[in-house]
């Protein structure tokens, strides 16, 4: 039973990620129409800045956790206004690619200044015990992720609900038509939406590189898986992202501990899900069809 | 134009009359060296994830190979023009392939030397065969080099899978605990590592109380299914044996310690660890961690001055990849100034069942069967944080393996 | 239907140029084929003036392209996980010449056609969404056969790679490339033909047709779906001539073949060379493996950032690509000369 709830509460913590990452795509997606390739290229650059940041200027963790989301948030923010904005009248397509251009070029610019191989990044000391759960004790620094990751999402749905930017936001993420139809201006909130998004990336980043080898080439897998979960939860469907994120990771935790004879379930398992996702339900879990063209 | 597209009908027509001899150029035989000049060639990985322990300062290495080759000679030297060419593989096979190929055909190049990655290093060999040029290669870890993929012209220098597991394996067991936990990534290196483990730590009297293949690649990068379980066996295990390589590695140490599994009685012993893994996890995430190292730069006076002329070169201290090409640049220049030319099957012959001692060769000698080259191999410690006096100063040498119990006896599968 | 990529707005917002290839067909006769001509005698040359294993490279890799640009540029589908069926059809070819001893041609048309199998599955999935939702499905299709092949190391050798593929021809010595190219070439051409009449045909001008105006077709009656599936399976078809031929020529396969990076450079040097342009991606296939050729031996370690550079900057300024831009300034010049 301990084991079970131990495996459950790794697929929640891994999961966590999943959610961060496909909750930014969803609202980028949302806003801009742009599938952001770059995106796990950011999630690298989060945890690649934390290194930095410690390593060169003895910045903590938690410092951190603050800087970093910002400062991608503003590089986002950028490249938006210089490339993406270029783009957004033309076949998505194109922002996808130019995204994929810019993943090469990120990881490179990194590789050829730091190197491949990873980064040292300790927990940092508050989070590196355990917590005693009484059934089982767990890192505190995943029950940590955990805690925070729930948290932002709480405060994001409050946000998204609750504030007028949310509405305009949701509204343009989930029915853009109508949206756009009744004459709200959606233009001003794009640049900030993006970097919203990417900030989001950056996040995940930081929260990752204790735990994680913090390399490059980090989000380059990565990002492959987080494009099926988001298909699987709906592209346009924010809370589908966030639930689709917890879900994949839960069975994947569980495919590792009880199928460990075929560690090809747990690799292909969210493959499969998305493709019976596709057959069901072509918009996925959460995704609402949009008016037929 | 019109004399291109005759040479291609024609050939187009040679190959429908079939049974043709290969083209290109072939080299005249009496010369003593082919145009005068020795080329070596470098292929490996500059620009992914082998390119730190090797890469870039592996051709650094085999220059400094030269320049000794050079000072100790001087006039007497079989010729003044050496010349190093270097590709970048990517890690990627056909890449691999490709620049092989070139480089044998047209850059002049007359060994090739590195080759990280299993599945590049052995389509080299292929290729080296094909060729009938010679080929040194250093950063592979399979033992297939030297099993049913081996040949004639190919020599696998540095280290392999059962020096790895085997060092460790034995040692590890006789000293730290006989109960262990291996987790490896399921693939073919990480397979090859667990049933050379395995059979190491039976053979010392251990047991493998449970073994798990994690997904490879593992794109979540998460270990923590199998670290919980580790604690949780019976009988309880002393050991947790990581035969995950590169990132893989630093996220199971990461997590490792994260599960504080050390508090927990559970010591940690690595199959594939170089000197820069320790490097970017710092010595504190690995304190007391075992492995075996084929070379290590600071082990005696001779290894640290190399060390210091390394690290003026290229501003860091030296992997054993590193000594290693410097070593087989060095026993190629050697081996063809003793022949007086570079025809690869009379080099060969000298170099086979050769006797070695030189700075990554100890006790080294080229064994004629398999061309594995044999060395003493040294079981290594990571020394606790407190105990590191300068940078990469990082590990203990525990015990020296010798030569002949460091390799694995010539295989039968290998036919030259 | 699906999506808001769909939507005529976006539609008509799509800024494929008219074909460079309907603009060559439309190009006087005697242009035809001295282009024509021109790129058969380049073809014929190329392994004098470039090193003959780069030059077998190119061609499989224009294959690629071309089956890449039947979907993308006269589908409006952009796969980004045709790795899947060049690589399937590499271990394909592999195995058959492996186990089976068969020419190489024999093998190879076995890879093509098992790739073409896969393809029917995967399209049947990917081909109910449209846009950047079928660029994203068949991405992860891509990887889950990635994922398999890597798992499945009794055949396909995993990691290792699968060693010694022969090039058996009726015990002619193909060993050195040279003699190589010249013995694909055929095959080569005969699988560009084949995407020239595909775009020809009435079949063809259908799929454009769709690609344009997906809702006019489906007024008009034609079964969208399964027209896209036909040009999907044909697609992969084609790629696994190109990724067969590719394992032949480099005689042993490897997981790369499979991986999605080389799905993103397909995409990648079909852009170059010009979306819907059929010979824009020959064109690009040439340049890009020569640029990779010459960027592994010039010492410079940052790869992706050329390629990349070079990707974002044919994205944000040259979206015609190369062969696509020629033939627009050709065309320009054409009407300004007219009127």
């Amino acid at each position: 039973m301990s084991g079970f709830l131990q495996n459950t509460f790794n697929g929640l913590v891994g999961g966590a990620f999943y959610a961060l990452l496909a909750l930014g795509l969803a609202v980028i997606f949302g806003m801009l129409r742009v599938v952001n390739f770059a995106h796990g290229a950011f999630y690298m650059l989060g945890a690649f800045g934390a290194y930095v940041l410690l390593a060169e200027a003895g910045v903590p963790f938690w410092a951190a956790l603050v800087i970093m989301p910002l400062a991608l948030g503003l590089l986002g923010m950028v490249l938006e206004r210089a490339v993406i904005h270029r783009l957004t009248r033309l076949d998505p397509l194109y922002n996808f690619l130019l995204t994929f251009g810019l993943t090469l070029i990120l990881q490179d610019l990194v590789k050829s200044r730091y190197g491949v191989q990873s980064s040292p990044y300790a927990t940092p000391a508050e989070l590196s015990g355990t917590v005693d759960f009484g059934l089982f004790d767990f890192p505190t620094y995943r029950v940590f992720i955990l805690g925070f990751t729930v948290l932002l999402c709480v405060a994001v749905w409050w946000v998204l609900g609750r504030t007028r930017v949310g509405m305009v936001v949701r509204a343009a993420t989930e029915r853009p038509e109508l949206t756009r139809a009744f004459g709200i201006d959606v233009g001003r909130w794009v640049t900030p939406v993006f970097g919203f998004g990417i900030a989001l990336a950056g996040l995940a980043g930081v929260l990752a590189a204790p735990m994680r080898a913090v390399n490059p080439l980090m989000g380059a897998d990565l990002i492959i898986v987080v494009f099926a979960v988001v298909v699987i939860g709906g592209l346009g469907s924010i809370f589908g992202s966030v639930a689709a994120g917890f879900g994949i990771g839960l069975i994947q935790a569980w495919g590792e501990a009880y199928l460990s004879d075929f560690p090809i379930v747990s690799q292909t398992v969210v493959f499969v899900v998305m493709a019976a996702v596709l057959l069901w339900r072509p918009a996925g879990l959460f995704g609402r069809e949009e008016a037929p063209a | 134009m019109r004399r291109s597209v005759g040479v291609a009908a024609a050939s187009a027509a040679v190959l429908v009359v079939a049974g043709c001899g290969g083209g290109g150029p072939q080299s005249g035989g009496d010369q003593k060296l082919t145009g005068d000049k020795i080329v070596l060639g470098v292929l490996n990985d500059q620009s992914g994830a082998y390119s730190e322990l090797s890469g870039r300062n592996s051709v650094k290495a085999v220059e400094m190979a030269i320049a000794d080759f050079k000072a100790k000679y001087g006039d007497k030297a079989v010729t003044k023009n050496i010349s190093v060419e270097t590709a970048d593989h990517q890690n990627k096979p056909d890449v691999a392939n490709s620049k092989a190929q070139e480089m044998y055909d047209r850059k002049g190049v007359d060994a090739i030397l590195d080759v990280p990655t299993s599945s590049a290093a052995l389509k080299v060999a292929d290729v080296a065969k094909e060729k009938k040029k010679l080929y040194f290669n250093i950063g592979a870890a399979t033992t297939d080099l030297t099993g049913k993929s081996c040949n004639k012209y190919t020599f696998h220098y540095a280290y392999d899978t059962y020096m790895l597991a085997h060092g460790t394996g034995t040692v590890t067991t006789e000293q730290v605990g006989k109960n262990w936990y291996i987790l490896y990534p399921n693939y073919a290196f990480g397979q090859d590592m667990e049933k050379s483990f395995s059979a190491a730590i039976t053979a010392a009297g251990g047991q493998v109380v449970g073994k798990d293949g994690a997904p490879f690649p593992n794109t979540s990068g998460d270990y923590s299914s199998f670290l919980l379980k580790a604690p949780t066996l019976n009988p309880k295990p002393q050991v947790l044996g990581t035969m995950q390589a590169g990132a893989e590695l630093v996220n199971v140490v990461k997590q490792y310690n994260e599960f504080k599994l050390r508090d927990k009685g559970v010591g940690l012993a690595v199959g594939l660890m170089f000197i820069t893994d320790i490097h970017s996890l710092t010595p504190a995430a690995l304190a007391g961690t075992t492995y075996t190292d084929a070379w290590y730069w600071n082990f005696d006076q001779q290894n640290r001055e190399w060390a210091d002329k390394f690290q003026k070169e290229t501003g860091t201290r030296p992997s054993f990849a590193h000594a290693a090409n410097y070593s087989a640049a060095m026993q190629y220049l050697e081996a063809v100034q003793a022949a007086g030319t570079d025809d690869a099957d009379t080099v060969i012959k000298g170099l086979e069942g050769k006797e070695v001692n030189d700075l990554f060769l100890r006790n080294g000698k080229i064994r004629a069967e398999d061309h594995r080259v044999i060395h003493d191999a040294y079981l290594a410690q990571v020394k606790p944080q407190a105990e590191v006096s300068e940078p990469w100063d990082y590990v203990k040498i525990l015990k020296t393996i010798p030569a002949a119990e460091a390799f694995r006896a010539p295989s039968a599968d290998c036919k030259m | 239907m699906t999506s808001a990529v769909d939507t005529p707005a976006e539609e008509s917002a799509r800024p494929a140029p008219p074909s460079g290839l309907l603009t060559v067909a439309r190009a006087p006769g005697w242009v035809r084929y001295a282009l024509l001509a021109a790129g058969l005698v380049v073809a014929l040359w190329l392994p004098n003036g470039l090193y003959p294993a780069v030059a077998v490279d190119i061609l499989c890799w224009a294959l690629f392209a071309v089956s890449v640009d039947l979907l993308l540029g006269f589908t409006g589908l952009m796969s980004f996980g045709h790795a899947a069926f060049w690589g399937t059809s590499a271990y394909v070819t592999g195995l058959v010449a492996i186990h089976a001893g068969l020419p190489f041609p024999a093998a190879v048309l076995a890879g093509a056609l098992a790739a073409a199998l896969l393809a029917l599955p995967i399209g049947y999935l990917a081909v109910k969404r449209t846009g950047i939702y079928f660029a994203m499905v068949t991405l992860a299709f891509a990887q889950m056969v990635y994922y398999v092949a890597n798992e499945w190391r009794s055949v396909t050798q995993g990691e290792n790679g699968l060693q010694g593929v022969p090039r058996e021809f009726f015990g002619a010595d193909l060993t050195d490339d040279y003699y190589f190219y010249y013995a694909i070439l055929p095959i080569v051409l005969l699988g560009l033909l084949a995407a020239w009449r595909i775009v020809h045909s009435p079949f063809g001008r259908v799929l454009v047709g769709i690609r344009d105006n997906p809702a006019r077709a489906r007024a008009l009656g034609y079964p969208v779906h399964r027209y896209k599936l036909t040009a999907f399976v044909l697609s992969g078809f084609l790629a696994g001539l190109g990724g067969g031929l590719f394992a032949v020529g480099h005689r042993f396969v490897s997981l790369d073949v499979l991986h999605w990076t080389t799905s993103g450079k397909a995409v990648i040097v079909v852009v170059l060379g010009g979306i819907g342009t059929l010979w824009g991606g020959v064109l690009g296939a040439a340049l890009v493996v020569r640029l990779e050729d010459w960027l592994s031996f010039s010492g410079f370690e940052a790869i992706g950032l050329v390629t990349g550079g070079i990707f974002v900057l044919v994205v944000l300024l040259f979206r015609r690509g190369i062969w696509g831009t020629v033939a627009h300034l050709l065309r320009r010049r054409r009407a300004v000369r007219r009127g």
